[in-house]
């Protein structure tokens, strides 16, 4: 039966669709020379409103409509970090979107169909749910990364994101066919009790390889990483800031349940190559970038890296550390972007790390935030960043994955080369001439940049809370 | 108060460089309020050695609070009678770094001073720290500031000197963060008091504590920096700031040496003894090596720079040693090279400001149109020389007595280190101030100014205190070695035979 | 009576086919008729298991599949019409700004 507690228990989901879908209506209604600055205002309230409602949800953990969601300390975590990131993108975009003359209020709303897949996709525990809300927050970002409609590159980054996401979701399917197959259920929890019982096939090691490659698309981890740099490229800046987070927050929240919760076999191998990999290719291509979207997308082809040695580690330790530095990773990476796409004027002008020189004596406080988020990228203390890297190294050394941890610290003295290249251009070397003109941040932006400065502070200073709430939540995958 | 003491003396910099982000930009307006916060922050520190009881060997003024469960990392403060000295020199040096900066730096003012504030901040907690994770925690903190330090305000290959700087100290620490976290997974805690009773206990096989050993020390030895890995100092040093430069040679260095004192010492005696005749070697090398270089050395300031990398020599012959005198005589050696280096950079700096050259060939004669400039000059390069009755002597002379104490050849070398540093020193200032006024530039350079002097006379006291007095420092220091030499007081005993 | 093995090579041999389709074609029209061809791949492996388990979720399933596959389509074609639009050729190696 369906319950009263089930709607709650989708309270941030039902939030999200209907301010989105009045944000479309509005739009509709608006006359096309009118601002669409109330429509981003709405959208923003929704995503507190979708805050809110996740603090409201976590008073009722458990299972709803027939056992296809479930809400518990690990999904409370994923949706409340997908709805703050969501705010944050809200808020940076005000700026972006008049500074490129763009006029469309889906664009608020298609980040808000977005956000609605992805915290959908962290609380489903029914393989073909997750798919559906896979294939949500995917279809939303497809349009958004195509949203400089004038601008052939943000189309071509659109049609690969649109590709090679299809191409990749098509493979997570079929694992999800497979493992239907296998197991008779597609529900994570029946699966995981038929696994215990003993049923091995080589179907299930398909199954679980498929769903590794579909998902392995969506981190950008190597060698399904590709097309990320290219997308990162040519997409507006916020977007990316969105994409290269949420998306992957969820679809990390998807992983740590097939593999924890469902207890599948045959995974460590995988995993363990591909990070070893994508950390490798990551940080190797980012040293040769000039272009900052381009060097960022090879870095969050990195860190996504980094945080599969934390799966690799397999253990509570590991899957609470994976679930810190996403939340870390998320919060440096929207603000990094935010930086970029403020910085970047209209048409997206100034983007390569050229036009960065000198910009820590033209916008010492710009310039000073950025440094923030590339020291926490590195992994310097007192930034969310070091201590996410360290719950991950901790917890692969508890594992005894020596080598592992081996290649990720040598990985990360690389990183810290090209990440510190744009602090010594901002700081240390002139603006070439004419120097790139910097717009005063917006009051929306601002407070975005103070937020999430101040967060990725306090996940450097005060771990401890985060972490226990994750480990809570890791608690109840291992169980 | 005294289980707050140390928290305010660390952070009060960090306070003032917060603080001083809200300011306007008005460059008088940030370095006034960047000398009364380091004055301020001096004050403060002036707490602990009046109130510190002396004949005690354990930490003092601790203040232990859980940060973060998990990992267990503790907020863990203390201060014994070594790292009680380094905290007051850098509050001592700020100051000082303070006002030699008022006038050589003119652009990005605001932001010098915060970096100082928050370098300062970082300086303390390194010595102050007694939870190893804390301990790591500050000592990357430092390096930040200091290297935008040189970075931003350095001269003209600033930018390659800062990301040496960089790169060297990163890459040493990674294996010191290594070590830390190994040691955490093996013991379960982070406390350095708690981590020395499980060396101690013999929880930890000799292999593995060998390679912890080797992480701490590689950091420590970039930092200090033992001989083949010193070529990124001198090139900081010339780049750097002058205040760059006075707490780069004053307390920077100081962060490798009492790290080797405290932990590779303290923590792992065993390997420590085992592998100090290699280490010793190092630091004779280093010794006169950096003298060597020193004396044919045509740049006043990497001239100074290179004698560092000789003074330092002595403090790392010093703490290997084992010997009660030699460790004092190293820890008073730093105290000492702290003040008369850091001295010696603000003289060389002031030259700079004037002439903006640090050819020692440019200079001639400038006892005539400089006399108050040539007496500080003279003073300091006497204390670091080693004259008696100066701070440089007492530190040299303990440091070459466990020296000898431990193997008469060690001492022997070292002791010829004093006499060539003897020779480029009192060279150097042959050249510079004896003589014909030989440019006509120089003939007419205005002598240090009254805020110079308000800079220069506290060193000038200090090495001549530290000279007269060095009980009032060496009783605190005594009892802290001593626990410190405590489990390799056997050792030693077969290290002398 | 078929067996269900013979159901599922078939739907191996038509998602590999989709699979080589979507990497060695270059028209775009045709890369996505190769990823509809993968989907329904999986459609059919959905409808044996289900006929296996003698559940009727898996047919339900290939509902669901079909309906996201059709706003899939919506969106991809919306898409290509841009990019056929900005650069009027749809060949992907002429979609070439950003470096592959």
């Amino acid at each position: 039966m369906i319950q009263a507690v089930d709607y709650i228990r989708v309270l941030p989901e039902i939030v999200l669709t209907l301010f989105g879908v009045a944000i479309m209506m509005v739009e509709g209604a608006l006359p096309p020379r009118a601002s669409r600055k109330p429509l981003g205002w709405l959208a923003f309230v929704g995503t507190l409103a979708a805050l809110a409602a996740t603090v409201y949800q976590a008073g009722y953990p458990g299972m709803a409509f027939f056992g296809m969601v479930r809400v518990d300390s690990f999904s409370i975590f994923f949706h409340f970090l997908i709805a703050f990131i969501a705010a944050l993108v809200v808020l940076s975009s005000f700026e972006y979107l008049d500074a490129q003359q763009i006029r469309g209020g889906e664009y608020y709303g298609l980040i808000l169909f977005g956000a609605v897949g992805m915290v959908l996709m962290s609380s489903a525990v029914e393989l073909v749910l997750i798919f559906i809300a896979l294939e949500i927050s995917s279809i939303s970002t497809y349009v958004l990364a195509g949203f400089r409609r004038r601008a052939p590159s943000s189309i071509e980054s659109s049609i690969k994101y649109f590709l090679l996401g299809s191409f990749a979701t098509a493979f997570f399917l079929y694992g999800v066919a497979l493992i239907f197959g296998a197991t008779g259920s597609t529900r994570i929890y029946m699966i995981a009790e038929t696994i215990q019982g003993g049923k091995h096939s080589a179907m299930v090691f398909t199954a679980v390889a498929l769903m590794f490659v579909g998902i392995g698309f969506k981190i950008a981890a190597a060698p399904f990483h590709v097309w990320t740099p290219d997308v990162y490229e040519g997409a507006p800046a916020p977007v990316v800031g969105l994409m290269s987070t949420a998306p992957k927050a969820a679809a990390f929240a998807v992983l740590l349940r097939i593999f924890f919760a469902a207890a599948t076999p045959g995974w460590f191998w995988p995993v363990w190559i591909s990070a070893a990999l994508s950390m490798t290719l990551g940080n190797i291509s980012a040293l040769v970038q000039d272009n900052v979207k381009r060097l960022l997308a090879y870095s969050s082809i990195a860190h996504a890296g980094y945080l599969l040695v934390a799966f690799a580690a397999a253990r509570d330790i590991g899957i609470s550390a994976a679930m810190f530095y996403t939340a870390a990773y998320a919060l440096m990476n929207v603000g990094a972007f935010a930086v970029v796409s403020h910085f970047a004027s209209a048409g997206e002008r100034y983007v390569t790390l050229e036009d960065y020189a000198g910009l820590g004596r033209r916008s010492p406080v710009l310039a000073a935030t950025l440094t923030i988020f590339l020291l926490s990228l590195i992994g310097i203390p007192i930034t969310g960043g070091f201590f996410a890297k360290f719950y991950v190294f901790s917890a692969a050394l508890k594992s005894n994955l020596v080598w592992l941890v081996i290649i990720a610290v040598v990985n990360s003295a690389i990183a810290a080369y090209y990440y510190l290249r744009i602090i010594v251009l901002m700081y240390m070397r002139d603006a070439r001439e004419p120097a790139p003109t910097v717009q005063n941040v917006s009051a929306p932006l601002g407070v975005a940049l103070a937020l999430t400065v101040a967060a990725t502070i306090y996940l450097g200073v005060l771990p401890g809370r985060v972490l226990d709430y994750a480990s809570r939540g890791a608690a109840l995958l291992v169980r | 108060m005294s289980a707050a003491i140390l928290t305010l003396v660390t952070f009060v910099p960090l306070a003032g460089a917060l603080l001083m982000m809200f300011f306007p930009r008005r460059d008088e307006l940030a370095r006034w309020f960047a000398l009364v916060v380091t004055l301020l922050g001096f004050v403060l520190s002036l707490h602990l050695p009046l109130h510190f009881t002396r004949a005690a060997s354990g930490f003092q003024f601790e203040i232990n609070i859980q940060w973060i469960s998990s990992p267990n990392i503790h907020y863990h403060l203390g201060v014994d009678g070594i790292s009680m000295w380094l905290v007051v020199l850098t509050t001592f040096l700020s100051p000082l770094c303070v006002l030699i900066s008022w006038k050589s730096v003119h652009e990005r003012v605001k932001e010098f001073f915060i970096l100082l504030l928050i370098l300062e901040t970082a300086l303390i907690g390194v010595f102050v720290s007694l939870d190893l994770f804390l301990f790591y925690f500050f000592w990357e903190a430092s390096l930040i500031p200091m290297a935008l330090i040189i970075g931003m305000y350095g001269h003209e290959r600033r930018v390659y000197a800062a990301v040496k700087f960089f790169l060297f100290t990163m890459i040493g620490s990674v294996f010191m963060l290594a070590a830390i976290i190994w040691l955490y997974a093996r013991t379960g805690s982070f406390e350095y008091t708690a981590i020395q009773r499980a060396m101690q206990s013999g929880q930890i096989g000799w292999e593995a504590a060998l390679w912890c050993f080797l992480g701490f020390f590689l950091a420590f030895a970039v930092k200090v920096p033992i001989f083949p890995l010193h070529t990124w100092l001198p090139d900081a040093h010339f780049e750097a700031p002058t205040a760059g430069s006075v707490l780069l040679a004053g307390v920077l260095l100081k962060m490798g040496t009492y790290g080797l004192l405290r932990f590779n010492l303290g923590l792992f005696p065993e390997q420590a003894r085992e592998h100090a005749p290699w280490i010793i070697t190092l630091a004779i090398i280093g010794i006169i090596y950096g003298a060597l270089v020193a004396m044919v050395q045509p740049n006043l300031k990497k001239l100074v720079a290179y004698s560092s990398v000789s003074h330092l020599g002595f403090v790392v012959l010093g703490i290997f040693s084992f010997t009660q005198a030699g460790v004092d005589g190293a820890v008073y050696q730093m105290l000492a090279h702290g003040v008369s280096t850091g001295a010696l950079f603000m003289l060389v700096g002031i030259l700079y400001e004037r002439r903006h050259t640090f050819e020692i060939s440019e200079f001639g004669g400038l006892a005539t149109p400089m006399p108050v400039y040539a007496t500080f000059f003279m003073i300091i390069m006497l204390s670091s020389v080693g004259l008696p009755l100066l701070n440089g002597f007492v530190g040299e002379f303990l440091v070459l007595s466990g020296a000898f104490q431990a193997k008469a050849v060690y001492g022997i070398l070292a002791a010829t280190g004093v006499i060539w540093s003897a020779c480029y020193l009192l060279w150097t200032y042959q050249r510079v101030f004896f003589g014909k006024v030989n440019r006509d530039a120089n003939a007419v350079l205005p002598d240090i100014s009254a805020r110079e002097r308000i800079a220069l006379w506290p060193t000038a006291l200090a090495a001549v205190a530290m000279g007269v007095a060095p009980l009032l420092w060496l009783n605190a220091i005594e009892p802290a070695v001593r626990a410190v030499l405590s489990p390799l007081a056997q050792m030693a005993e077969g290290l002398v035979r | 009576m078929v067996p269900i093995s013979y159901y599922l090579v078939l739907s191996a041999i038509l998602f590999s086919l989709g699979v080589v389709g979507f990497l060695i074609k270059r028209n775009l029209i045709t890369l996505f008729m190769s990823i509809e061809l993968m989907l329904n791949a999986v459609n059919l492996a959905f409808v044996a298991f289900a006929w296996q388990w003698k559940s009727l979720n898996g047919q339900v399933f290939v509902f669901f599949v079909m309906v996201v596959a059709a706003a899939e389509a919506a969106v991809g074609l919306a898409i290509i019409i841009a990019v056929f639009r900005t650069r009027e050729t749809l060949n992907v190696d002429r979609v070439n700004l950003l470096k592959l």
